[in-house]
């Protein structure tokens, strides 16, 4: 009889945690996809002369894996997209995004100090593009919006297109 | 035919314009509104990338203003799925053709253009737009009705020309047939059509001027050798004649008086025919002259009645209705000519009958003298060739000397006097009648 109820419990929980897996899986995915599509609308300004696109992300998240499946098919401007994943700050490197998921438990503060020009920096947490990032996904009205830091953008050397912009809700 | 072929060819010309013209309008509709869907498309790379569809939606609001004859807009994603729409007058219940590949449709007086968004090669979506062609209806109209109308303004002129071009011809065929009736009966061959032009009517008129030349040219000939052989014949006639009327001196026995006399009567004979002659071609040649005197119209047909009388035995000639009292004016040698001509000729076609009659008739404007006789009468088809030159009665159940040259000879006459000469039969005989008019002062009471 207790095994029986474990069993349920179990599967109960597997089930619930399948069944909040699904939206996120496709939330990670449509935030792979915008971060994907945002690059059609950047200018770089010359700071991205590598070989390869970089996309680089602090901390572990789902989107992650929905990144690598765009990478496999995609490039951006004919170039590779490579995905590098950072432990912690310091390890940060120069690449093209800076992704920073939610589940970062770091401060933005000391993320951002290691960001430098032509590092376009992504996150996805309230409030945090006010607090520096450049563009910043949020939930308005069950769908997925995003906001934009036009002096983050500044500070970062890059330019956003004015189709991008239009989507987006500027703060700042 | 003319009208009917330049109807046929202008119909044609109109529809294909009409036609044309339509087509071209649609084909122009076609491409501005697919212009204006690849805008749309392009405004929207972003909104479907991103999949706002509040933001598309508003990009389509926007035609409200911009392009009022759409009715409506939709915005599919790339699995056909309603991203975003707008319609001008709510009426979303509107059936709309399911599209394929197809870009454009026609429908009802509707423009479907259904174009794709493309992004990288990839079709990320699609644009629809529906257009309201009230436009097209009037414009169809009107070209219609422009093209009735220049089509009746075509025909009608079609007809004006063509009825020129016609009566032009026309006018100048029926002037030349009324000179050749004219020519016909008249016998004048010098009123020739004149035409100096250049297309195949004045070759016609040059041609036909030449033939009555020619025919005038024979014609003349002949009367030349008429007049030529009349006179020749003349001289040893009269030769001859004085020579039997020596002898009708000199023999007074017979047989020889009888064989004179009856030389004499056939060199009368002969003399009477060559007269004729001479005078046709006198006549012919326009130098019959009249010798116009006063003279007493009684007193003319009793001595003519009175000298034919005496040499036909067989037949009375007796003179009826009004006598006396006029004096004319005419060539009384000529008048007396025909007298006798008619008067012979009334005799010589009645042989079996008894009777000669001869009236004298004064109405206000004419005199008209009557010769009545009881013979065979003139059939009515012959009762004009009879006046003709040379020609003799068809059916002569008795032999007639002659050339037929009488009546033509008396005709001129008359014709000469102003006055007319006819012929009335109804079967049993015929009244030859002939009158003189009054008003050339021809005719005082005396």
């Amino acid at each position: 009889m207790g095994l029986k109820r474990l069993w349920f419990a179990l599967m109960l929980c597997c089930f619930a945690v399948i069944v909040h897996a699904q939206p996120g899986e496709q939330e990670a995915n449509l935030k792979a996809a915008f971060i994907y599509n945002f690059t059609k609308y950047i200018d770089w300004n010359q700071h991205d002369n590598a070989n390869t696109f970089i996309i680089g992300v602090i901390g572990a998240s789902p989107v992650i894996a929905s990144l690598k499946e765009i990478a496999e098919t995609n490039t951006v401007e004919s170039k590779k997209i490579e995905i590098r994943v950072f432990d912690n700050p310091d390890q940060i490197e120069f690449c093209n995004i800076l992704f920073i998921p939610e589940t970062t438990p770091y401060p933005l503060s000391s993320i951002l100090e290691k960001t430098n020009k032509g590092m376009l920096t992504i996150s996805e947490e309230p409030e945090f593009a006010r607090k520096g990032t450049a563009f910043n996904f949020v939930i308005k009205n069950g769908k997925l919006k995003f906001e934009a830091n036009l002096k983050a953008l500044g500070q970062a050397d890059v330019k956003a297109g004015s189709q991008l912009l239009k989507l987006a809700i500027i703060v700042n | 035919m003319q009208v009917f072929t330049s109807v046929l060819v202008l119909s044609i010309v109109f529809t294909v314009f009409v036609v044309t013209d339509i087509k071209g309008y649609k084909q122009r509709k076609i491409d501005s509104i697919t212009s204006l869907a690849q805008l749309v498309g392009t405004n929207n790379i972003s909104t479907l990338q991103f999949q706002d569809t509040d933001a598309a939606t508003e990009i389509l609001d926007e035609l409200h203003n911009m392009s009022p004859e759409i009715v409506y807009a939709s915005i599919l994603d790339k699995n056909g799925n309603i991203f975003a729409t707008y319609s001008r007058f709510n009426d979303s219940l509107h059936p709309r053709p399911v599209f394929g590949e197809k870009r454009f449709e026609f429908s009802g007086e509707h423009l479907f253009i259904n174009n794709p968004i493309i992004s990288n090669n990839e079709v990320i979506g699609k644009v629809l737009l529906e257009v309201e062609l009230s436009e097209l209806k009037q414009i169809r109209q009107s070209k219609y009705e422009l093209s009735a109308i220049l089509l009746l303004v075509a025909l009608a002129f079609s007809f004006l020309i063509a009825f020129g071009i016609q009566s032009y011809i026309s006018k100048r065929l029926l002037r030349l047939v009324n000179t050749m009736k004219r020519v016909i009966k008249t016998g004048e061959l010098d009123k020739l059509e004149l035409d100096n032009g250049k297309d195949e009517i004045s070759t016609l008129n040059m041609v036909f001027n030449k033939l009555m030349l020619q025919i005038k040219e024979s014609q003349e000939r002949k009367d030349e050798f008429i007049g030529i052989a009349s006179h020749e014949l003349k001289t040893p006639l009269t030769t001859v004649k004085g020579y039997i009327d020596l002898l009708t001196l000199m023999e007074h026995a017979q047989p020889q008086k009888l064989y004179v006399q009856k030389a004499q009567d056939n060199l009368k004979k002969l003399e009477n025919l060559i007269k004729d002659l001479l005078d046709v071609s006198k006549i012919q040649s326009g130098q019959l002259e009249l010798n116009i005197t006063e003279f007493d119209i009684d007193g003319l047909l009793d001595e003519t009645i009175a000298a034919l009388q005496m040499v036909t035995p067989s037949h009375d000639i007796i003179r009826k209705g009004i006598r006396g009292n006029h004096l004319i004016r005419a060539d009384r040698q000529r008048l007396e000519q025909v007298l006798i001509n008619l008067l012979s000729n009334a005799v010589k076609y009645s042989p079996g009958e008894k009777e000669v009659l001869v009236y004298c008739e004064l109405t206000e404007k004419e005199l008209i003298i009557n010769i009545r006789d009881f013979g065979n009468g003139v059939p009515a088809e012959e009762q004009t060739n009879i006046f003709e030159r040379f020609y003799r009665a068809k059916e002569l159940s008795v032999y007639v000397s002659g050339f037929g040259l009488g009546l033509y000879i008396c005709r001129d006459i008359i014709n000469r006097h102003n006055g007319r000469i006819g012929v009335e039969s109804g079967g049993k005989g015929s009244v030859f009648y002939f009158s003189l008019p009054l008003n050339a002062g021809l005719v005082n009471k005396k």
